[in-house]
């Protein structure tokens, strides 16, 4: 019935899902990770789903992102110290 | 079809579409930026897409992201406040006009829901809307370095 | 003193307490008695937590 809404953000989540796999940087993948799930939230929605579309939002735009950058903030720390003790 | 969906179809493919391309390339300081941008202009194409399938329940989407958008921007700001602390972002420009673009999406349901609860729900999710994009713009342009070091 | 102490801490549970029961009754569908006793409870254990982390956040 919305059929160019559909396909506007169907070309959203597809650019969106493209510029993830593209992007190389792990803290840059994340940016591109979290408007990935707002992207698929209006996905949702627009096929009428918007219990799926809620709980994509509360993982997607804030938990995801979280996750990453926490595990690139430790890896990134542990190599820093790496570093520096070595001889 | 209606004319509610097809502004948030405009709203959506030009407004989501530039913050996707401003945050798969450039400088670390646009994508940033580019990811607060999209929670804030998505919010209000949710509120566009309730209105125009005629089903209030939807609102509670973009009251989520009203509230979460800004909870990711801050996770970033947070921890990449070392990386932005060289290069800090300014662009209060954009900003400013998306908040403005908000603005006026939930001033126009109000004045179409009239008065009532919903009309409250929608002034909340503005204010909502509105306070945390300005938080996270202010937290990535070095409110947590500054915070931090003075 | 304590027991203005205790009346400040009181007001200002309650003050949470009416802010969140306003908040629960204006982002619901529909209003009835089962949601005003559902809203009132929640409000107040979130009243409760928002003094708690106020305190922990101020007191330093």
């Amino acid at each position: 019935m919305d059929d160019p809404l559909i396909v506007v953000v169907l070309l959203l989540v597809a650019a969106t899902a493209t510029a993830a796999v593209a992007v190389r940087d792990p803290v840059r993948q994340a940016l591109v990770l979290s408007v990935l799930g707002v992207a698929l939230a209006l996905l949702f929605t627009v096929a009428q789903a918007p219990d799926v579309g809620l709980s994509q939002l509360a993982v997607g735009s804030a938990l995801t992102p979280l996750l990453v950058m926490l595990s690139v903030r430790k890896v990134r720390r542990r190599q820093g110290d790496g570093k520096g003790r070595a001889p | 079809m209606n004319g509610w969906t097809l502004t948030a179809t405009v709203a959506l493919g030009a407004g989501v579409g530039a913050t996707v391309w401003g945050v798969a390339t450039g400088p670390l300081r646009r994508r940033v930026v580019a990811q607060n941008l999209s929670s804030a202009l998505a919010c209000p194409g949710l509120l566009l897409l309730a209105q125009g399938y005629g089903r209030p329940a939807y609102i509670d989407l973009a009251l989520v992201l009203a509230l979460l958008g800004p909870v990711g921007t801050l996770v970033f700001a947070r921890l990449l406040a070392d990386d932005l602390a060289e290069d800090p972002p300014h662009a209060w420009g954009v900003t400013f006009a998306v908040a403005g673009y908000g603005a006026v999406v939930v001033l126009v349901l109000c004045a179409v829901t009239g008065p009532g609860r919903a009309m409250v729900k929608l002034l909340v999710i503005g204010a909502l809307l509105i306070g945390g994009n300005l938080v996270a713009s202010r937290a990535l342009s070095g409110g947590f370095a500054r915070s931090r070091r003075g | 003193m304590d027991a203005q102490t205790a009346l400040r801490g009181a007001l200002e549970v309650l003050l949470w307490w009416a802010g969140l029961t306003v908040l629960w009754l204006v982002l619901i569908s529909t209003v009835d008695t089962l949601e005003w006793v559902v809203g009132a409870s929640a409000a107040l254990v979130g009243a409760l937590a928002a003094r708690a982390a106020r305190r922990a956040v101020g007191g330093r």
